[in-house]
């Protein structure tokens, strides 16, 4: 339900009130949504980038050292595993014959954290739900040390060929790739372990274009298709099998409303989620949410990493 | 795959064990093989070998298994070459540090950078000089996605 008014528009989601303000897009109306959230952003922060060491293919000290003989600096980022800032580098970190050979991935950092926290491991079946570019379907695989079975599904043939480039060259042999709807597509299976790193409406540090394209009417339309996709991940899951939850969205609709509604539909505990960051939202514009939303996390930017959100569920 | 006998590997998988996916061919593990039970929308699984081009291109998953095996022919070279190689260029011979064996006109050779294979070439001749020419690089990765 969509009221409009002579200076401000209030739109209605699930019920709850969204936010309101002038208009559904624009830095100020989106900048003002996150004040509300209790972050004041200036719009203008940024995300260094980072590395993502591939065990696969070599321990994280050959690594940083074959590449400081090349005058990278890293600095290790302390919640990661594999994780390390590129501090400084005289030339691009895709082209070196390290990043060839599958020592290491470009991987920003807030986005190494979801496969991380879900921890898949060698006696794990586990799916990678929209896996295009590939970069945590290898992650997973890395944690897994190419055993078990990792199965990997997107929708776009083209971006599919991303992801079967990204398994040749960092050395993964435990995975099938899919091409299909993940919520529909019959894989034949059950999983232990479940990734959801959902597609969603992104966020400004990652697209300067960001203010200029995006607008409420996306933020709903990108939390329905997620929803459907969480009641897909459910179904998929083995009983006891985990699932995370991800975006890169600070938008509540996409991020703990999305976990409220799955909480609400589907039956599943939520877990704790650490590590950098804050709790997850318990109140989103004067509407108090389940207290379990703080068991979540949400890592706004400025702190070293673009905005994300991370949701942890067990299937009982 | 005269390629593989090309590089004097004997490197053999059996046809049962082989999965071909429209022109690419991929090998499985037992649990993965356990765990394939859908078919349709496969488009890659395992380890993947290679696929048919004019001729059979080698993978990077191949080519690495085929750089362990102790017979296969090599050339070792330093990261300024192995660059230059990964940036699809030829290899003049003085900049290989060893050979294994030792070279032969036409043959074919990994090319391998601090135990790691970066590509295969041939030894031949070109404009008087000795090189090993480019068949493979590594370089690919860039260049698939250009």
């Amino acid at each position: 339900m969509l009221c409009e008014e002579a200076t401000a528009t209030i739109y209605f989601f699930g019920g709850a009130p969204t936010y309101t303000g002038n208009g559904l897009r624009g830095r100020e109306f989106f900048l003002g949504r996150y004040a509300e959230l209790g972050c004041s952003l200036t719009g203008e922060e940024t995300t260094p980038q980072a590395i993502r060491v591939n065990p696969l293919r070599a321990a994280d000290g050959e690594v940083v050292e074959a590449l400081a003989g090349e005058g990278v600096q890293l600095r290790k980022i302390p919640y990661l595993d594999h994780g390390y800032e590129v501090v400084s580098s005289g030339f691009s970190l895709g082209a070196s014959l390290e990043y060839l050979l599958g020592l290491y991935s470009i991987q920003e950092a807030a986005s190494q954290l979801p496969v991380q926290v879900l921890g898949p491991g060698p006696g794990d079946v586990a799916l990678d739900m929209c896996s295009a570019p590939g970069g945590k379907t290898t992650q997973m695989a890395a944690y897994m040390g190419n055993c078990g079975a990792l199965y990997a599904v997107d929708s776009s043939r083209d971006r599919l060929y991303a992801v079967e480039n990204s398994l040749e060259r960092c050395g993964v042999t435990n995975c099938l790739v899919y091409l299909g709807d993940a919520a529909t597509v019959d894989l034949g299976a059950r999983f232990t372990k479940v990734l959801l790193d959902a597609p969603c409406s992104g966020n400004y540090v990652t697209d300067s274009e960001w203010f200029g394209r995006r607008t409420l009417r996306d933020v709903e339309a990108n939390a329905a298709q997620q929803r459907r996709l969480l009641s897909r991940a459910v179904e998929l899951l083995e009983p006891g099998g985990r699932l995370l939850y991800s975006t890169c969205s600070l938008e509540p609709e996409e991020d703990e409303l999305n976990a409220q509604w799955l909480l609400e539909n589907h039956g599943v505990d939520l877990e704790q989620v650490g590590g950098p960051g804050v709790p997850g939202l318990t109140s989103v514009f004067g509407v108090e949410l389940d207290q379990r939303m703080s068991l979540c996390r949400r890592l706004w930017p400025g702190g070293g990493t673009q905005g994300f959100f991370l949701a942890e569920a067990v299937k009982p | 795959m005269r390629l593989l006998r090309d590089l004097g590997s004997a490197y053999s998988p059996e046809e049962s064990e082989v999965l071909r996916i429209n022109d690419k061919y991929f090998t499985l593990s037992p649990s993965l093989r356990d765990g394939l039970k859908a078919r349709k929308g496969l488009v890659y699984a395992g380890r993947y070998l290679g696929r048919d081009r004019r001729l059979f291109q080698p993978s990077a998953l191949l080519l690495e298994t085929l750089a362990a095996e102790p017979g296969t022919n090599k050339v070792h070279v330093g990261r300024d070459a192995a660059w230059l190689f990964a940036c699809g260029r030829d290899l003049f011979e003085e900049s290989v540090e060893e050979a294994e064996p030792e070279f032969i006109l036409g043959a074919h050779y990994l090319v391998v950078y601090e135990g790691r294979c970066i590509g295969y070439g041939r030894y031949e001749t070109a404009g008087g000089r000795r090189i090993i020419r480019n068949l493979f690089d590594l370089g690919d990765f860039l260049r698939r996605e250009m």
